[in-house]
């Protein structure tokens, strides 16, 4: 996959492929255009330049929904649930459209066998979860989509460390499936060990890409993102 | 202090009015949640169903209610064109409230054009119907209207929270760009619901006519008890309006009968305030 985004500031030539089953990381400060990735790849916003590839196929004029429907599916930053509508009633918005629908039962007694948390709570308003279950009911509409190519943006952002952990776990066993993921995350030490590739994004330009073991070893991007190893807070050395 | 009988009537009177307001505020309700539009040509659009029922019915000498089979279909269609006047010059929330007070006055004057200033009153046969049930007077037309507000009041609430239609209305309403990732059409939904919106203005437009004598300036006589209604009931919520205009309809009857018919205005008003102090952040 090929994504190049204009000449709008956000994204200047980013050119990037997940493989089959490749788990890859785009790593980068606040403000390299991160998210601004995610959503061009999603169309939720529009490319000015360049193109889109799945499996073979050019879909850089599709949008959103047709995109959905070639099996792409996003957890997006801050997990944007629908707020007042059920657990269950969030979990059936990922098999939406009309040839999705007959997976949902199977699909959402995955979901709860993979979060029992959320079977308890199936009927309570998305919106009244605390910030983990949030982010498991995230996965569960991302995994209802059934997709081929999974997008996730930022899925640590505002959660306890325990929590991420979890979450990284559960990302970590979603891949040993052998779908294929794109994980956007500040968070660089975490998102690099277990990618096994990844890109470094700086303003909006790809400034260094490779086996993501080798971009740990990099003294440059040790200094500017793994910052001595201390995971928690990698915006430190990123800014500047 | 009233006998229990005018009470009781008052009461009865006061459940009906209830489901008229329920059935003029549905599609209002509908349209602000989901569409962000607060669409006042929505009363138009009333006026204009009632008008084709009287026009229609009387010249052919046709049921009412085969007139409404007619018109619903027209009335969607005129709610999808709007929708797509809306979409194509961007008309956003309060953009909505000023171009459709010049759409009503529109209707307004179309209707007066076509109708005149006259007081216009159908005459078919169930405006004057009424059954006795013990001390109690059972008027079948408004009886009919508030029965139709019920059916129409659980038929979209049962639509909004079990059909995947609905919930995409509701996914979209809180997060558009999300909803369009996980498949929904934004659009056609949009339409979908301004269709719907209109089509339940043409079914309220027939039960006006039965029920009130029309003349074209009464389309702004329900604007504010509407207004009311949608808002104390929760936009979007259809249990909410009907049971909103209960309130409302019940409160005002009651106190046409214990004090004078002109303190029913400030009730509804009254009742909206109070609803708005203890529970803001409704709209």
């Amino acid at each position: 996959m090929h994504v190049a985004y204009g000449d709008a500031p956000a994204l200047r030539g980013v050119s990037l492929r997940v493989g089959p089953g490749e788990l890859v990381s785009v790593v980068g400060p606040n403000g390299a255009g991160k998210t601004t990735l995610v959503n061009a790849i999603l169309r939720l916003l529009p490319i000015r330049q360049g193109t889109v590839r799945l499996g073979g196929e050019d879909v850089t004029s599709a949008d959103a929904r047709a995109m959905r429907l070639r099996g792409v599916a996003l957890i997006p930053e801050g997990r944007r649930l629908f707020a007042t509508m059920s657990v269950e009633e969030n979990l059936e918005m990922g098999c939406y459209p009309p040839s999705a629908r007959r997976y949902r039962d199977e699909g959402i007694a995955r979901v709860y066998a993979m979060f029992p948390r959320l079977k308890e709570r199936y009927r309570q308003q998305a919106g009244t979860l605390s910030g983990g279950e949030q982010q498991m009911v995230a996965i569960g509409r991302a995994m209802m989509a059934r997709p081929r190519l999974l997008l996730i943006d930022e899925p640590s952002l505002g959660l306890a460390p325990a929590i991420v952990e979890q979450v990284f776990e559960t990302i970590r066993a979603i891949h040993a499936d052998g779908l294929s993921i794109l994980l956007i995350e500040q968070n660089a030490a975490r998102a690099l060990a277990i990618a096994a590739r990844g890109y470094v994004l700086e303003d909006g330009r790809v400034v260094a890409e490779g086996p993501a073991r080798a971009l740990m070893a990099e003294p440059q991007i040790r200094a500017a993102y793994l910052g001595e190893g201390d995971a928690a807070d990698p915006r430190e050395g990123g800014e500047r | 202090m009233p006998s229990a009988n005018l009470l009781g009537q008052s009461l009865l009177s006061g459940i009906l009015a209830g489901g008229l307001y329920a059935l003029l505020g549905l599609g209002l309700s509908l349209s602000w949640r989901f569409l962000r539009i607060i669409n006042l040509s929505h009363f138009g659009f009333i006026f204009l169903g009632a008008y084709l029922t009287y026009q229609v019915a009387t010249s052919f000498h046709l049921s009412p209610f085969a007139v409404m089979l007619a018109i619903v279909p027209l009335l969607f269609a005129l709610g999808v064109a709007q929708q797509a006047l809306f979409v194509r010059f961007a008309v956003n929330e309060f953009g909505s409230l000023l171009v459709t007070f010049g759409m009503v006055a529109i209707i307004e004057s179309l209707i007066q054009y076509f109708w005149t200033a006259d007081f216009r009153r159908l005459e078919s046969g169930y405006g004057t119907l009424s059954y006795r049930i013990g001390p109690l007077f059972l008027p079948v037309a408004e009886a009919l209207t508030f029965l139709v507000a019920v059916v129409l009041g659980l038929a979209a609430w049962a639509a909004l929270r079990f059909t995947y239609l609905g919930k995409a209305m509701r996914a979209s309403a809180e997060d558009p760009a999300m909803a369009a990732a996980f498949g929904v059409r934004e659009r056609s939904l949009a339409l979908l619901v301004a269709g719907t919106s209109a089509a339940t203005a043409g079914i309220a437009g027939t039960f006006v006519a039965l029920t009130a004598t029309l003349a074209p300036a009464q389309i702004y006589a329900w604007i504010g008890v509407i207004f009311a209604v949608v808002i104390m009931g929760g936009l979007g919520n259809p249990l909410g309006i009907l049971a909103a205009g209960l309130l409302i309809g019940v409160s005002e009857a009651l106190t046409m009968a214990l004090t004078s018919p002109s303190w029913a205005p400030l009730v509804s008003f009254t009742l909206l305030i109070a609803v708005l102090i203890l529970r803001p952040g409704r709209v």
